[in-house]
């Protein structure tokens, strides 16, 4: 990278990092600390991650980079496989030993890798933590849920029992579960699935962290749950000045809740956006088919979803060139030659594409593609289909 | 909570019946009950008392001894009453504690019990203890860094003591720590708890050690499965420390499988308490029932399976209560 280019992004930072911290500061009048420091929270700089497995090393994060800052909610939305869920473990230090990563990650300017290497203690659980996709599976089944809420509680800052479970009991309110002082003492078992996730919830933000990465935190639950979990992450990520990165595979769920996304693809970054222009501009062909791929309440009664066609590369030893190529209806020949730069608009709006979908390259390679019957890859385009704008 | 242990106590009570009426049908259905409880003599006619004149004066036994002997037995098993009556006269007479008299030296079976039984259950009491303390770090350890080197040396160590027989296992402890380095006794001291318990040191490591092995193996396959349970994770999440998750969150839930053997293994112990009981020379139980099936003294036979069969029953009935406690969701079911 050049020192332009990097002389850029450290002003885009910047410039961004105001955003946030009035952002945060307005949803959290008058308290102390409400943006901290001139950088942000977390830095990840071309974080790679490999799988060794005996037909080769699956590249499962290949380069990813992005910064968050307090008080900042990234959505990261990619399919299965795309990587999302491995660089939230990196960020968590959950990765198998086997796992061999490469790059920084830097919380508050703190290498999070030399902490894990350290063994530092009361840092994940304390600074950061994670909710995991499925709440009947992340709590344990034969302790009482105050006990597991309380746990954290002691360990991390040393309170006693009867101190931890007062608090666990006020948590419970807060994450809004009636009869919160009756709960603590039930099991896992005997609550619903959402209530369960609210424990979860209520676990994680017991040291009142300062990211939290959700991890499919609605996919496991009830579609009329799912708007109560994502209501309240956001009201306590208000109060509380909490950063988030909400991994989802569902844009749906990332819209109107999040300040920016970044939407992954076999194991890379291919837009990030702040999320109003990515709706309103979304440039890559992959956000565009996801977003495709998705029922919408306003389609015509009969109306068909586009799925996208092929499946994701192989990560063992990906070719040299834009991974999406072989299922995107925009593929040039140019496509398959080298890994698209990711550049972009303002240095606010960055994709990686040649050919980005609602500009004039774009049209006039569907037109192309639409014409020759199918894309530089092969693709069939037999499905004609109307470009949506 | 109440709720279940008294189903489960209700369960036992009927086990328990069954047990007992096996036992004793065993008794009175395997040939002819007067000869399984007073042997050649039951051959005796004592219709014709006193009809032989000359017998030999050495022997304790003569002939109205016989006939007494005879029609003790008769009133002990009610060999004068129909099966079902006869067995739950016997089984009263159990509970107030009458076992019937060992036909080879007049001694109230009872007694015997009294004085062998406690030391065999000590020795298994003891090894069972051995077991688990020894497995259970064994196992944790070895899941911990599963497939790793000592892990590895784990599985052949387990296999290893897992194929040696009890009575050579035995032999060489009882060579190397009594004969050779003269650590522990070589035979059982009953001057006292102490003494007791350091005497039945070795046998206890005789009968624990390959129970250890196998409670390793369960535990160990059972903490690697807990160990890729999202709830694991999320206790890392929290930022629990590797050594607080292994031991406060993935043992409990992983014991189950060594908990249901631990209780049927309390079988097979008495099965090895009797070779080890000979070798460390213990006066118990194992040696008792030895010497009963060879001279086929079956009051005390029986009697020893009824106590062994309650134990078996029992201990697994505390296994089962051990289950709730585990995992609280067995209490609901």
């Amino acid at each position: 990278m050049n020192d332009r280019l990097m002389d850029a992004q450290i002003r885009e930072g910047a410039s961004r990092g105001d955003r946030y911290r009035e952002g945060a500061s307005r949803a959290d009048r008058g308290r102390e600390g409400a943006g901290r420091g001139d950088r942000p929270l977390l830095e990840v700089h071309d974080l790679r991650v490999r799988f060794p497995t005996p037909a080769g090393a699956v590249r499962a994060v290949d380069g990813v980079s992005f910064d968050l800052w307090p008080g900042q909610a990234l959505g990261i939305v990619g399919e299965s496989g795309s990587g999302k869920s491995v660089t939230a473990r990196t960020l968590m230090n959950l990765l198998p030993r086997t796992a061999r990563v490469d790059g920084d990650v830097l919380y508050e300017g703190r290498d999070v890798r030399a902490l894990a290497a350290a063994g530092a203690k009361h840092f994940w659980g304390v600074e950061m933590t994670m909710v995991f996709q499925d709440p009947m599976t992340s709590l344990n089944p034969v302790k009482k849920v105050g006990e597991q809420i309380a746990e954290a509680l002691r360990y991390h800052l040393g309170q006693s029992r009867g101190e931890a479970l007062a608090e666990a009991a006020d948590l419970l309110g807060q994450v809004g579960i009636p009869e919160p002082a009756r709960r603590v003492g039930q099991y896992p078992h005997e609550l619903s699935g959402g209530l369960r996730q609210r424990v979860v919830i209520a676990m994680a933000l017991a040291c009142r962290p300062r990211l939290l990465i959700a991890d499919e935190p609605t996919t496991a639950v009830d579609v009329t749950v799912q708007k109560h979990l994502l209501d309240l992450l956001d009201r306590l990520r208000a109060e509380r000045e909490m950063a988030m990165i909400l991994i989802t595979h569902d844009l749906g769920v990332a819209k109107g809740r999040t300040d920016d996304v970044a939407v992954m693809y076999a194991g890379r970054i291919v837009e990030l956006a702040d999320t109003v222009s990515l709706f309103a501009d979304m440039r890559h062909p992959y956000t565009e088919a996801l977003l495709r791929s998705i029922p919408r309440i306003d389609d015509p009664s009969g109306h068909r979803l586009d799925p996208i066609g092929g499946r994701p590369p192989d990560l063992i030893d990906p070719p040299r060139r834009c991974s999406f190529a072989d299922r995107c209806r925009y593929a040039q020949r140019d496509c398959l030659e080298a890994v698209p730069e990711f550049a972009g608009l303002e240095g606010l709006h960055r994709f990686s594409c040649n050919h980005p979908a609602g500009t004039e390259r774009g049209r006039a390679a569907l037109a192309a593609n639409q014409a020759a019957g199918r894309n530089a890859a092969g693709l069939s385009m037999t499905e004609t289909r109307e470009e949506i704008r | 909570m109440i709720g279940f242990v008294a189903r489960r106590a209700v369960t036992l009570v009927l086990v328990l019946l069954a047990v007992t009426f096996l036992a004793f049908a065993a008794l009175n259905v395997l040939g002819d009950p007067l000869v399984n409880v007073v042997g050649a003599l039951a051959e005796k006619d004592c219709t014709e008392v006193y009809a032989g004149v000359a017998e030999d004066q050495s022997t304790s036994l003569n002939p109205s001894g016989d006939c007494e002997i005879v029609a003790q037995a008769r009133a002990e098993y009610h060999l004068d009453r129909p099966l079902a009556p006869r067995y739950f006269l016997w089984l009263s007479d159990l509970i107030r504690g009458d076992f019937g008299t060992s036909f080879q030296n007049n001694q109230p079976v009872g007694e015997v019990l009294r004085e062998k039984f406690p030391k065999s259950l000590l020795l298994m009491a003891m090894a069972q203890a051995v077991a688990l303390g020894v497995s259970i770090p064994w196992g944790v350890a070895s899941a911990y860094r599963a497939n790793r080197s000592f892990d590895r040396a784990s599985t052949i160590g387990s296999f290893g003591l897992l194929s040696v027989p009890v009575f050579a296992m035995g032999v060489v402890l009882l060579y190397l720590f009594t004969l050779r380095w003269n650590i522990f006794p070589s035979a059982f001291d009953d001057a006292g708890l102490l003494p007791r318990l350091w005497s039945l040191v070795l046998p206890a490591v005789t009968l624990g050690l390959p129970l250890a092995a196998a409670y390793q193996r369960l535990l160990r396959t059972d903490l690697i499965t807990t160990l890729q349970e999202d709830f694991v994770h999320m206790a890392r999440a929290k930022g629990l420390t590797p050594v607080r998750i292994m031991f406060r969150h993935a043992l409990r839930p992983s014991m189950f499988s060594m908990v249901t053997v631990f209780g049927l293994n309390t079988g097979t112990l008495i099965g090895g308490s009797l070779v080890v009981e000979q070798i460390f020379g213990i006066p118990g139980i194992g040696r008792e029932i030895v010497t009963a099936v060879i001279r086929d003294d079956f009051p005390v036979v029986l009697a020893a399976v009824v106590v062994i069969a309650v134990g078996f029953v029992v201990v697994n009935f505390l296994v089962d209560l051990l289950y709730s406690w585990l995992d609280p969701r067995v209490r609901a079911a």
